[in-house]
């Protein structure tokens, strides 16, 4: 029997195998997809972008999408009918294989939402169990054993930190980066480097980052990339099981005695460990649940609280762009601009809290970013004229040409938090059943309007910076839709059994030796993307797990 | 899933890039074609500069109608959009569209593009044509980077050492 069977093996389950693995106990990892190393990685954008690789086909494993109204009418929608993925990464590492690796801690604010900025009518806020002081030394942790470059800089809502500054320095930039902290400068904003989980030098038996011009949905070849596979799961004894889908937990009234899973081919194997570690990203760690239902928990294991599923969140804000024209800078500007390979690095915090009308909001952050270089996504865009009609022949080819050489692109991403509402849930399917035969996972969507209000207000100051650098044809978009890859909460934590799934440790409330540590637990989310909160949670529940199995 | 998978080898066997396309005039079947012979003048109709280039994107279709990334409906649109488009063709000019001077090519893709069905065939032999000519060069198309190096673009390291299929 295994001490620990952890089920996924991102940036929740990782940190678990390594610290446990390495302190000696007999760790297994559950994965549904398959192992890469650095030598398997390429910039194959037909393969990575266009065939979507690392995910599973719809036409195999699909999740059935209801988008809801303000007056609870909802659409349906059938996620392979209607092209709509929401997997993000199925191979060992998870979707960290292949984020940005942009990393900004939660501030002590995120911690108590409502007490700090009140009720927001019609979401569901609350305090987290715990507060930033706990999470602070393992907010330091990763930094250090997962690899977190950059610098810090003073502005108003810079979080204490226990270290003065990042193990390891700033990332090399693009000269436009200068632009854009001239015009902060101007407008008194404070421009900050983006802190990476990408490593700036060789370091930690890994290679620093080499410039590749292809970081975010591509997997990294030379371990700079802060991945949970390189960084803790490629350095460790845990033993890792691919091609293992887990369709269902057994219990009984305690515990969890196993775990079942499926290979590619329909094979059935289980599983038998003392502590079952459940992180296969927030929407799948619901489903199984739901779907592990017994005569001892009907309605979903670990759902005594009817709470399971319930108050998913994703990060709500949204993007913009403006682009940069050679007709209106000069040949040093020009060639400054085209550099690529070398990051752009640059985030916005100052109205992480901000008033309105009187009224205190909880704001967020705006990374700054150059478009995606992928060649085939950018030409594509230029596929229709200014009234919208599609161009082909000459006309297309010359704007594809000027705009592709002649100009560039800088986009940003506004964070903000997406409040959970009742209206915003996991369930699963009876009907839909994926290619395993296992009922489908269903994802509620709703936005709360003030989620929107405040995208607005940020990407308005993003727009100020992009025209005050001299960027031409700026525009943003703040909506309601989700991001994938942005994905919390179905399991919230807290201190009280009947308003939440799992204990301030995130183990179950009704289950002596079940764990859920992706970023299920978060009851809010904080306006920043969720990896480094992810993995810090999750070397703080290695801790507490390594003290009860040497009792 | 054993339908699927059988709809999915029968479809394969028919050989698709030279398999007939039956195109109507009305009720009445005017004539029979392959989807290859339209496909190459129509990339070329649409995206001229390839062939400047000497990229051949025509061979790329049939990596995409092999695909296991690909789905079959996604084929059975291309198919079904050279049927269409050549109905067009029979429509407005009584023959097919491979055999139509380019003035009258042009005036069939202005008249199709106006249909829901006509703007999504084009955008999407568009995006084939673009993968074909952008895409690593170990796909066969993008000779010699000729389609990067048109666009001053370098691609990423590492480059793939085997198409994904």
């Amino acid at each position: 029997m295994y001490d620990v069977c952890i089920i996924g093996s991102g940036a929740g389950g990782s940190p678990i195998a390594y610290e446990l693995s390495k302190a000696g106990f007999k760790v297994v990892v559950l994965e549904k997809g398959e192992n890469y190393t650095e030598d398997d990685f390429n910039k194959d954008e037909l393969a990575v972008s266009r065939r979507d690789m690392f995910t599973p086909p719809l036409n195999e494993q699909k999740h059935i999408i209801n988008e809801y109204k303000e007056d609870g009418s909802f659409t349906r929608y059938d996620g392979e009918k209607a092209g709509w993925n929401f997997w993000n990464g199925s191979l060992v590492g998870g979707s960290s294989n292949l984020m940005s690796g942009y990393f900004h801690r939660l501030k002590p604010n995120d911690f108590k939402l409502k007490s700090v900025y009140g009720e927001v009518e019609g979401a569901n806020v609350v305090d987290w169990a715990i507060s930033y002081e706990d999470l602070e030394p393992y907010y330091t942790k990763v930094e250090k054993v997962i690899g977190v470059s950059g610098s810090v800089i003073k502005h108003k809502h810079q979080e204490p930190r226990s270290t003065a500054d990042f193990p390891y320095p700033e990332l090399q930039t693009n000269g436009v980066t200068r632009w854009f902290d001239k015009a902060c400068d101007a407008l008194g904003y404070a421009s900050m480097p983006t802190p990476r989980a990408v490593l700036s030098q060789d370091a930690l038996g890994r290679n620093g980052c080499y410039y590749s011009n292809f970081c975010g949905s591509y997997g990294c070849a030379s371990g700079a990339k802060g991945s949970a596979r390189a960084a803790l799961l490629q350095k460790c004894s845990a033993k890792i099981v691919t091609d293992a889908f887990v369709y269902k937990l057994n219990s009984d009234k305690d515990r969890i005695t196993k775990a079942y899973y499926y290979t590619k081919l329909g094979f059935a194997h289980s599983i038998e460990a003392k502590i079952f570690v459940l992180s296969a990203q927030a929407i799948e760690s619901s489903r199984l649940l739901l779907n592990s239902k017994n005569r001892f928990f009907p309605n979903g294991l670990a759902n005594s609280s009817g709470e399971l599923g319930k108050n998913l969140i994703f990060s709500a804000g949204g993007s913009g762009t403006g682009r940069f024209i050679f007709e209106n800078l000069t040949k040093e500007q020009q060639e400054e601009l085209m550099q690529v390979g070398v990051f752009f690095n640059r985030s916005l915090q100052d109205w992480y809290d901000y008033e309105d009308d009187g009224k205190k909001y909880k704001g967020g952050t705006i990374d700054f970013l150059f478009e995606h270089q992928n060649i085939i996504s950018r030409v594509l865009r230029e596929s229709y004229d200014d009234n919208g009609n599609l161009l082909w022949g000459e006309a297309l080819a010359n704007k594809v040409h000027k705009r592709l050489t002649t100009s560039r692109v800088l986009t940003f991403e506004v964070f903000n938090d997406w409040l959970p509402t009742d209206k915003c849930f996991v369930g699963v399917d009876e009907t839909v059943k994926d290619k395993y035969g296992v009922p489908v996972g269903v994802i509620n969507l709703y936005g709360h309007p003030q989620d929107l209000k405040v995208g607005e207000h940020l990407a308005k100051k993003a727009v100020k910076v992009l025209k005050k650098m001299g960027a031409v044809e700026v525009d943003y978009s703040i909506s309601s839709s989700p991001p994938p890859n942005l994905v919390a909460g179905g399991c919230r934590f807290g201190k009280n059994p009947k308003t939440s799934v799992l204990d301030k440790n995130c183990k179950a409330h009704d289950l002596q030796n079940l764990y859920v540590t992706d970023a299920s637990f978060m009851p809010t989310g904080g306006s920043v993307p969720y990896t480094w909160t992810i993995y810090a949670n999750s070397f703080r529940v290695a801790e507490i797990i390594k003290k009860e199995l040497k009792i | 899933m054993i339908t699927h998978l059988s709809s999915r080898r029968n479809f394969l066997k028919a050989g698709f890039l030279s398999s007939a396309v039956f195109v109507m005039s009305g009720c009445e079947l005017f004539s029979i074609t392959t989807p290859q012979d339209t496909i190459k003048v129509l990339q070329n109709d649409l995206f001229p500069k390839a062939k400047e280039l000497g990229i051949s994107t025509t061979s790329y279709m049939s990596i995409i109608l092999h695909h296991s990334r690909v789905s079959d409906e996604d084929k059975r649109f291309i198919k079904n959009g050279v049927k269409w488009l050549n109905e067009e063709a029979v429509k407005m000019y009584k023959t097919n569209y491979v055999k139509l001077l380019s003035t009258q090519r042009e005036k069939v893709l202005k008249s199709i593009v106006q249909t829901q069905w006509g703007e999504s065939f084009m955008y999407n032999m568009n995006s084939y044509l673009f993968e074909a000519m952008l895409g690593d060069p170990i796909y066969g198309s993008n000779n010699k980077e000729a389609g990067w190096n048109w666009l001053e673009f370098k691609g990423g390291e590492p480059r793939p050492k085997e198409m994904y299929l």
